[in-house]
C-alpha cells in the first residue's frame, strides 16, 4: 500500500499562511432553506424536553388536553369582546408559567404569529375603504367622494373604530388560539397526542400512519443536515445558483430513493412482526383521579368563561 | 512537533438543552495518530464536525496552525480555501458525502473547488482511482455502488484534495474485514506519507492496530483521559467506566464463564 500512494498525496502544501481576501462568501437561498427546514424540524427535541418536566399541565393526561384544547378554542372564537379575551389569555399564560415552559421564548413566537397572521391580514380593514364606521383618525382627505360599480372611496380616509376593534379581536383570537396550542404542544410528547386522538375514534390505521410520518420526518431531516454539511467539508468557494439548483435537485431526488428503500423495509419489518391487512396499537390506560379533577375544572373555569 | 489542531475548553450543546460535549481541551500534532473513542451518543462526531468547522461550538476555540476557527473566518474566502483545503473530513454515512453523478465527478468535485487545472485533477482522480482499486467504477452512479465501494469513493473524494489532516468518522463501522484490513493499511500509509489522522471510532481494536495516541470521551460528554494506545487499552477500569467494555457471560462446552469483554483485548478468563 505504501508504494501506490500517489506522488501528489506526498506534496505537501508550500505556506502555512493565508490572505484574508475580506470578502465573505453568501450562502445560496435554496441551500440555506433547505438547512433551516431541518433545523426547524430539529427543534421538536425542545418540545420534547419541555414536555418530559416536571409541571401542572405535564401531569394531566393527553386526552384531557386535547379536548381542552378543542372547548378552549371553541370558547376564543366565541367570544366577541376584547376584555373576556384578554382573560382568556392571562388564564393560558398562568397555566404556562406553573408549567415551567420557557414563556419568553414561546410568546416570541406566539406574538411573531399573531401579528402576522392577526394584525397585517386583517390591517386593510382598519380603513372605511372596506367597512363604515366612526373615522378615529384621518390619513387623507380627498377633494370629493368616488363611486365607481361596487366601490365608493369616501372624501375622509381613516381608520375606523369599528376597524380598529375588529383587528385587535382577530389578533388576540390568533394569540390565545396559538397560547392554547404551544400550551398542548410543549407539554405532552407528540406520540401520546397522537394515541389521545382515539377519543375521536380516529381509526387507528391513520393514527399509526402520523406516527411513522413524524418519525422519519426526523430521520431525513437529519440526513438533509448531514448532506448540506457534507458539502460544506468540501466547498471552498461560493456556488453559482446553477450548481446551487442541480446540488438540491440531485439531493431531492437522492432524498426520495432513500424514502422509498426505507418504506420498503418498514413494511417488511411489519410484516414480519404479525402486520396482515389492519392494525391494532395499545388501548390508552384509564383515566386517573386527578385527570378527571382536572379535567373537570378546566370544563368549569371554560364555562366561565363562556359566561363572562 | 508543530502543533495542528488545537482545541480550548469546548462545549456543545444541541437546541441550548442537550449537552453534547463538555470541556474539551485537546491538542493534536502534524502527523499524529489521533483516536477519539467512546461510547455510542459521547459526542464522537460532534467533535470531528467541531473539528472541521462544519459546526460551531456553544463556548470555546478552536485553533487551526495557530489561527482561530471562527464562524466569520469560515465565511472569508482567503481563509476557507486555507482551511478547507487541508482539512478533510469523511463521513461516517457515504451516502450523505457523495453527491456527484458519477464516481469520477466526485474525485474530481475537490481538486476543481481548489482551482486546480483540469488535467492535474483529472490526473489525481485516476491515481486515485488506481490506489483505491475503483477504476472500474469510475463512470458508475455512486447509488449504484456497494457500502466498501461508497467508503473508498468517499475517503478518495476527499484525498483527492490532498488535505494535510484527515479527519475520519467511524471508518470501519459496517464494512467487512476485508475492506477494514484495506482502510487500515491505507490509513497507515497516508500516515507515512505525512498526513495527520483523527479518528472517531468505539473500534478498540482498530486503535491498537493503529497504535494511535487516544482521547477517551465519557458517557458525561468529557473527555475522561488521553495517552497512547497500550496505556488507554491496559486500562480496564476507565474502559470499564466508559462503557466501552462490558462483563458477559459466555460458554465453553458445558462450562459458563463471566469476563469482561470487549469483542477484542480483554477476552479473558480468571482461571486462564
Amino acid at each position: 500500500m505504501r508504494d501506490q500512494i500517489p506522488p501528489f498525496l506526498l506534496h505537501r502544501p508550500s505556506s502555512n499562511s493565508f490572505r484574508l481576501e475580506g470578502r465573505n462568501l453568501r450562502t445560496p437561498f435554496l441551500e440555506k432553506g433547505m438547512d433551516r427546514l431541518a433545523e426547524m424540524i430539529k427543534t421538536a427535541y425542545s418540545q420534547w424536553e419541555y414536555a418530559s418536566r416536571e409541571g401542572f399541565f405535564q401531569k394531566i393526561d393527553a386526552r384531557i388536553k386535547v379536548l381542552f384544547l378543542i372547548f378552549f378554542v371553541v370558547i376564543v372564537s366565541l367570544k366577541k369582546n376584547i376584555g373576556s379575551e384578554g382573560l382568556i389569555g392571562i388564564f393560558v399564560f398562568s397555566l404556562m408559567l406553573i408549567s415551567r415552559l420557557n414563556v419568553f421564548h414561546l410568546y416570541k413566537r406566539i406574538l411573531l404569529f399573531g401579528l402576522i397572521f392577526g394584525s397585517l391580514v386583517a390591517l386593510p380593514s382598519i380603513l372605511n375603504l372596506f367597512g363604515e364606521g366612526e373615522v378615529l383618525f384621518t390619513l387623507l382627505r380627498l377633494s370629493t367622494p368616488y363611486e365607481f360599480w361596487i366601490y365608493s372611496i369616501p372624501q375622509e380616509i381613516g381608520i375606523t373604530k369599528e376597524g380598529l376593534y375588529g383587528m385587535v379581536m382577530l389578533t388576540l383570537r390568533v394569540i390565545n388560539s396559538l397560547s392554547i396550542t404551544f400550551l398542548l404542544l410543549y407539554t405532552t410528547p407528540f406520540p401520546e397526542i397522537i394515541k389521545a386522538l382515539k377519543v375521536f375514534r380516529v381509526p387507528d390505521t391513520f393514527l399509526i400512519i402520523i406516527t411513522l410520518t413524524y418519525k422519519y420526518l426526523f430521520l431525513f431531516a437529519k440526513t438533509v443536515e448531514d448532506m448540506h454539511l457534507a458539502k460544506k467539508s468540501r466547498l471552498l468557494r461560493e456556488m453559482r445558483h446553477r450548481e446551487t439548483r442541480k446540488w438540491v435537485a440531485g439531493r431531492v431526488a437522492f432524498i426520495f430513493r432513500k424514502t422509498r428503500l426505507r418504506t420498503e423495509e418498514v413494511y417488511k419489518a411489519m410484516l414480519c412482526r404479525g402486520f396482515s391487512d389492519t392494525i391494532t396499537i395499545r388501548q390508552t390506560a384509564k383515566l386517573r383521579q386527578c385527570d378527571w379533577v382536572a379535567g373537570i375544572s378546566l370544563f368549569l373555569i371554560g364555562c366561565l368563561l363562556l359566561w363572562i | 512537533m508543530e502543533k495542528i489542531i488545537c482545541l480550548e475548553n469546548i462545549n456543545y450543546h444541541y437546541h441550548d438543552a442537550i449537552s453534547a460535549l463538555t470541556d474539551i481541551s485537546l491538542e493534536i500534532k502534524r502527523g499524529e495518530r489521533f483516536a477519539i473513542i467512546g461510547a455510542n451518543g459521547t459526542g464522537k462526531t460532534t467533535l470531528l464536525q467541531i473539528m472541521n468547522g462544519l459546526i460551531s461550538p456553544s463556548s470555546g476555540k478552536l485553533f487551526f496552525k495557530g489561527d482561530e476557527v471562527l464562524k466569520q473566518t469560515l465565511k472569508d474566502k482567503g481563509f476557507l480555501r486555507f482551511f478547507r483545503g487541508r482539512v478533510g473530513y469523511v463521513f461516517q454515512d457515504s451516502d450523505v458525502q457523495l453527491f456527484c453523478p458519477t464516481v469520477l465527478d466526485e474525485l474530481l468535485y475537490g481538486p476543481l473547488q481548489l482551482e486546480i487545472g483540469e488535467t492535474e485533477a483529472m490526473d489525481r482522480a485516476f491515481e486515485m482511482m488506481k490506489m483505491l482499486n475503483i477504476e472500474h467504477l469510475k463512470e458508475r452512479p455512486t447509488y449504484m455502488l456497494s457500502g466498501g465501494e461508497k467508503k473508498k469513493v468517499a475517503i478518495g473524494s476527499v484525498l483527492t484534495m490532498n488535505p494535510e489532516v484527515l479527519l475520519l468518522d467511524e471508518p470501519t463501522n459496517g464494512l467487512d474485514s476485508k475492506m477494514q484490513c484495506f482502510l487500515v493499511e491505507l490509513m497507515l500509509a497516508l500516515n507515512e506519507a505525512g498526513k495527520t489522522l483523527v479518528i472517531a471510532t468505539h473500534d478498540l481494536s482498530l486503535v491498537d492496530e493503529l497504535q494511535a495516541t487516544v482521547g477517551v470521551l465519557s458517557e458525561e460528554h468529557r473527555m475522561e483521559k488521553t495517552g497512547s494506545a497500550i496505556d488507554i487499552l491496559k486500562d480496564e477500569e476507565l474502559l470499564l467506566r466508559v462503557n466501552l467494555i462490558h462483563e458477559h457471560i459466555h460458554r465453553h462446552r458445558d462450562i459458563a464463564h463471566r469476563h469482561i469483554h470487549s469483542h477484542y483485548l480483554f477476552h479473558r478468563h480468571e482461571n486462564s
